[in-house]
């Protein structure tokens, strides 16, 4: 990766100021020998991590898996993920300590900052943020922020009320990632002028905001330099486009997915548009776009029409009575879709191994039983073990274990040189030992 | 994530509310005779001010009114994000992400682009003809002007020849003057300046309190009497100072009310103030509700927001009415809905005003689309979200999160429990439920006349229903009782002061505000509730000058 030639210099000026794209021939030998990385810089593939949310929580009897280890028997709401139970890690059992102030809410808050809500909004990063800093800084996008359901809430913070609203769109998700600027492997671009010219831009924009900065609060400070990195983030977008593209085999431009999905039955097609969604991410993973993401298939509280339901899926989690079959077979279908999303990473062959092999994925949900709001017996997947950190194939019985531990176990697993993770009843400083490998 | 109570669940709370709800404080003022008239002033001490990101509309309103009614803002931008339900309060929460900066610079470029590469737009902003590639002159007047208007207020000399000096490299590199000057107009419209209203204050004068700068002030009115950033005449007050006397402030407001601009921040007032812009989400299923079409979200919103600004604005009424009037503006859609004969004079967007009969139902908000769509379920009504909207919206009661660990589930109808009352009796029953639902099923349950699309209906479940309760004491028959029952409680037009001024200050209030917030209720009574009216005395009371708090 580390291995950019600046052919700019030498095609600077040739051709005016037109985008032309120019095929070069293809580098030879992308991988070394073992197949295990890149050559030349020999480094091994990146590691990538990614979060899969959805709302409303599972029925902790249909999820639970009794058995301990590599043994055990998927339950009914796991088994639509049978075909990668070998590159699954069901943990249950584990509980969110934080304060459970707020139903749907103080879940995903205290198991991706460890800390509880204040003021209605979360102290500090999410994980994928954590991570993003330790990984984000080599690729065009630091991290992707992407949805199903049509919504501006995320549980992707940068930092208190710094939500990453998600792309919900496959059309607007192809166009950011794979349009004007995305250049395949061995595709040069030639040095438009406005590419040096937007870079300018966005330098008198930062010099701006230096300047606003020495006259605001602390608070504002940390806003406007929220809104710097973002700006930062451009730049860095922009250089990328005056350097060659990442070297890897596997990378493809997708098919354009298309411009609307439109509504069945007035229900949004989540399946159809989430897996166009994962078609996307798992080539801008496979493209070495980013890193790190956050898909959030469904929000907290969301009472989306499913197809055949009665009623929203929110409300059905409540008022269904019995055993909940028609919450069931929503969560069931959940689990189709990630399935799929799952299954397209790890059809990217990278070496010898894949891309689900080479990231963490964190599924998971905002409460373990929607109907009570429990944040007791959490419903926790990894997928992937990032490039052999992390054990797979089983599941952990980590019964009233620190969630926290988990999250302190993949940001180690990442790379991020982490002493602790959480605050307060949140915090540990340790990882969950059965996660070893 | 973030529309959520900030109050944490207890029961000694719930029971403090309960008490506070159903017994509340006597009126201090009557809407008849004998209001005693407001202080001019009291005294508190205000928080410092923030900086508040530019919302979506407000954005829109600054590009249409500073460069040009005819450019297009087609591109995506970062959402609005609603704190405690405000809109207000989120836009001086949050800031930008990486997605909204790159979006925001797409959109700079692309509104650069359409103003300038087109003569007859480009002699708006440009009045001077280049005498080269590189004119710093030329380039300079358009820096000043543009600049003035899209950062309101005049640039610094350092920040005018950084842009010149980008200008003149851009029309260097492309060979082109009126190409340079998109580069400086998109660094403009790309710049913290303008995606961020700075609020400074001025430093104190002795005893003085600190107050704003004279350009601050002018953004304060102007985003919120308008929603839309400072005019040329506005910006020319704070130029020569006359915004700082008192009788140039009011008649800055005084113009800034008689302006149509006036119904940009009305409109934006009652879109957070009600959560109307929740409409864009709402989803119905058309197997039940086979009458909601995808255009019935957006025309409920617009009825909603017409009448406000007809009682508002063009009556300029007594703005309690706004929940018990006959009056209301349909298009054909919601006419059909309503049961009403579509008007026979229609704006050019197909609405027009009607009077439903004496004998409907349906009256004032409360009868809306927007509001009994909204606070439903996808496939049914829900009287707890309904009873929760008027207990949050109209009466400004804080309602606490509901505890964790209870079995929420409610008993499927059945031949012994038919209707929604029946069926919620669980809620009232268990001691858990009680403590917040006895402040919100039984006024919710006054609307079970409307389905969960708003459309009236005589039965539930082939089993009659009973709308009948008491709001606070006063006890009712029906929805129209509730909704006079709520047009006569002090608490309402207290909310709706309440609710203005967190759309004014873009904060909740502390502790100190109250008493502000108190003595602008009075003014709202003596002034026969009118809205516009207490529109203009936020504008022009002392505290919204002031900025206590300073900045460092």
């Amino acid at each position: 990766m580390k291995t950019r030639i600046h052919r700019r210099t030498l095609l600077k000026g040739l051709l005016g100021g037109a985008a032309i794209s120019i095929a070069l021939p293809p580098l030879e030998a992308f991988i070394n020998a073992n197949g295990t990385a890149y050559a030349g810089g020999g480094t091994s593939f990146p590691k990538r991590f990614g979060v899969f949310f959805w709302g409303n929580g599972v029925l902790p009897a249909r999820w639970d898996p009794t058995a301990e280890g590599a043994d055990y028997a998927l339950t009914p709401q796991l088994m639509p993920l049978a075909a990668l139970k070998s590159d699954l890690t069901v943990i249950s059992g584990t509980r969110v300590l934080t304060t459970n102030s707020s139903p749907h809410l103080s879940g995903p808050a205290g198991l991706f900052t460890g800390d509880a809500l204040r003021g209605g909004t979360v102290t500090r990063p999410s994980i994928d943020q954590v991570i993003a800093q330790e990984l984000g800084g080599e690729t065009r996008f630091r991290s992707l922020e992407i949805g199903v359901q049509r919504s501006n809430e995320s549980y992707s913070f940068a930092g208190p009320n710094q939500v990453n609203p998600p792309e919900t769109s496959p059309r607007a998700l192809f166009n950011r990632l794979f349009g004007e600027g995305f250049r395949m492997p061995g595709e040069m671009t030639v040095a438009d002028p406005r590419v040096g010219l937007r870079r300018s831009v966005l330098d008198a924009v930062g010099g701006q905001a230096t300047d606003l900065r020495n006259r605001l609060g602390a608070a504002d400070r940390v806003r406007l330099e929220q809104h710097l990195e973002g700006v930062r983030g451009l730049e860095r977008q922009i250089a990328r486009l005056e350097e060659n593209p990442p070297n890897l085999a596997a990378c493809r431009r997708p098919e354009m997915p298309a411009e609307e999905f439109p509504d069945v039955d007035g229900r949004r097609p989540m399946s159809a548009i989430s897996r166009a969604m994962s078609d996307l991410m798992a080539m801008a993973l496979a493209c070495d776009q980013t890193r790190v993401f956050f898909n959030m298939y469904s929000q907290s509280v969301n009472n989306t029409l499913f197809p055949g339901a009665p009623a929203g899926h929110h409300q059905l989690t409540h008022d269904e009575p019995g055993e909940q079959p028609m919450v069931d077979a929503i969560v069931r279908l959940i689990m189709g879709d990630l399935a799929y999303f799952l299954t397209a990473l790890r059809n990217v062959q990278e070496g010898d191994g894949n891309l689900l092999q080479h990231s963490i994925v964190l599924a998971t949900t905002d409460c373990s039983y929607g109907k009570s709001h429990s944040i007791d017996d959490y419903p926790v997947l990894l997928a992937g073990t990032g490039g052999g950190s992390i054990a797979t194939g089983r599941h952990i019985a980590a019964r009233g274990e620190n969630s926290s531990k988990v999250m302190l176990s993949v940001l180690r697993a990442m790379g991020v040189r982490a002493p602790e993770f959480g605050v307060g009843a949140g915090r540990t400083t340790d990882g969950l030992a059965a996660l070893a490998p | 994530m973030h529309a959520t109570s900030k109050l944490r669940w207890s029961p000694a709370l719930a029971a403090l509310l309960a008490v506070a709800c159903s017994d509340p404080a006597p009126p201090t003022v009557t809407p008849d005779a004998g209001v005693t008239p407001p202080p001019a002033t009291v005294t508190f001490n205000a928080p410092a001010p923030v900086l508040r990101r530019l919302t979506q509309a407000q954005y829109v309103h600054a590009v249409h009114d500073l460069l040009g009614e005819d450019l297009l803002v087609s591109r995506p931008m970062e959402p609005d994000v609603p704190l405690n339900g405000s809109i207000s309060v989120g836009a001086a929460s949050t800031s930008l992400s990486p997605r909204g900066v790159e979006q925001y610079e797409a959109l700079a470029y692309d509104l650069a682009e359409q103003l300038l590469r087109n003569d007859a737009r480009r002699a708006r902003v440009l009045t001077c003809t280049p005498t080269a590639t590189v004119d710093a002159t030329c380039a300079e007047s358009f820096v000043r002007a543009t600049g003035r208007r899209l950062w309101r207020r005049p640039l610094t000399a350092a920040e005018t020849a950084a842009l010149v000096t980008l200008a003149g490299n851009a029309a260097t590199t492309l060979n082109d003057f009126h190409r340079g000057l998109e580069f400086a107009l998109s660094a403009m419209l790309q710049s913290p300046h303008f995606l961020f209203r700075t609020e400074l204050a001025e430093p104190a004068v002795g005893a003085e309190p600190a107050r704003f700068s004279l350009y601050s002030l002018a953004g304060r009115l102007a985003f919120f009497l308008w929603n839309s950033p400072p005019d040329d005449a506005l910006l020319a007050a704070a130029e020569d100072g006359s915004l700082g006397t008192d009788d140039g402030l009011r008649a800055q407001v005084a113009r800034m009310s008689a302006s149509p601009r006036l119904a940009r921040g009305l409109r934006a007032f009652v879109t957070e103030w009600l959560g109307l812009q929740r409409l864009d989400a709402v989803s119905k299923d058309p197997m039940v509700f086979t009458s909601f079409s995808s255009d019935v979200p957006a025309a409920a919103r617009e009825e909603t927001l017409s009448l406000a600004e007809h009682l508002a604005l063009s009556r300029d009424v007594d703005f309690r009415e706004f929940v018990t009037t006959r009056e209301t503006f349909v298009n054909r859609r919601l006419a059909s809905i309503y049961n009403v004969r579509a008007p026979s004079e229609l704006r050019p967007d197909g609405f027009g005003l009607v009077t439903l009969p004496e004998t409907s139902p349906r009256r004032g908000l409360l009868g809306h689309v927007s509001i009994l769509a909204l606070a439903a379920h996808p496939t049914s009504t829900s009287p707890t979200l309904r009873g929760k909207f008027i207990r949050e919206a109209l009466l400004c009661n804080e309602i606490p999160m509901p505890p964790v660990s209870v079995n929420t589930a409610l008993p499927e109808p059945s031949p012994s429990l038919r209707t929604m009352r029946e069926r919620l009796q669980r809620h009232q029953a268990d001691p858990t439920c009680n403590s917040c639902h006895a402040l919100l099923d039984p006024i919710g349950l006054a609307l079970e006349h409307f389905n969960g699309i708003g459309t009236w209906r005589p039965n539930d479940q082939g089993a009659p229903i009973d709308a009948s309760g008491s709001l606070d004491r006063v006890t009712y028959r029906d929805a129209l009782g509730l909704s006079q029952a709520i047009h006569d409680a002090p608490a309402f037009p207290r909310c709706i002061t309440t609710r203005l001024y967190r759309f004014a200050y873009g904060r909740h209030e502390g502790d100190g505000e109250e008493a502000e917030i108190g003595r602008l209720s009075q003014d709202f009574a003596y002034g026969g509730y009118r809205l516009r009216r207490l529109m203009s005395s936020i504008a022009t009371s002392a505290a919204f000058r002031r900025a206590d708090g300073g900045t460092p």
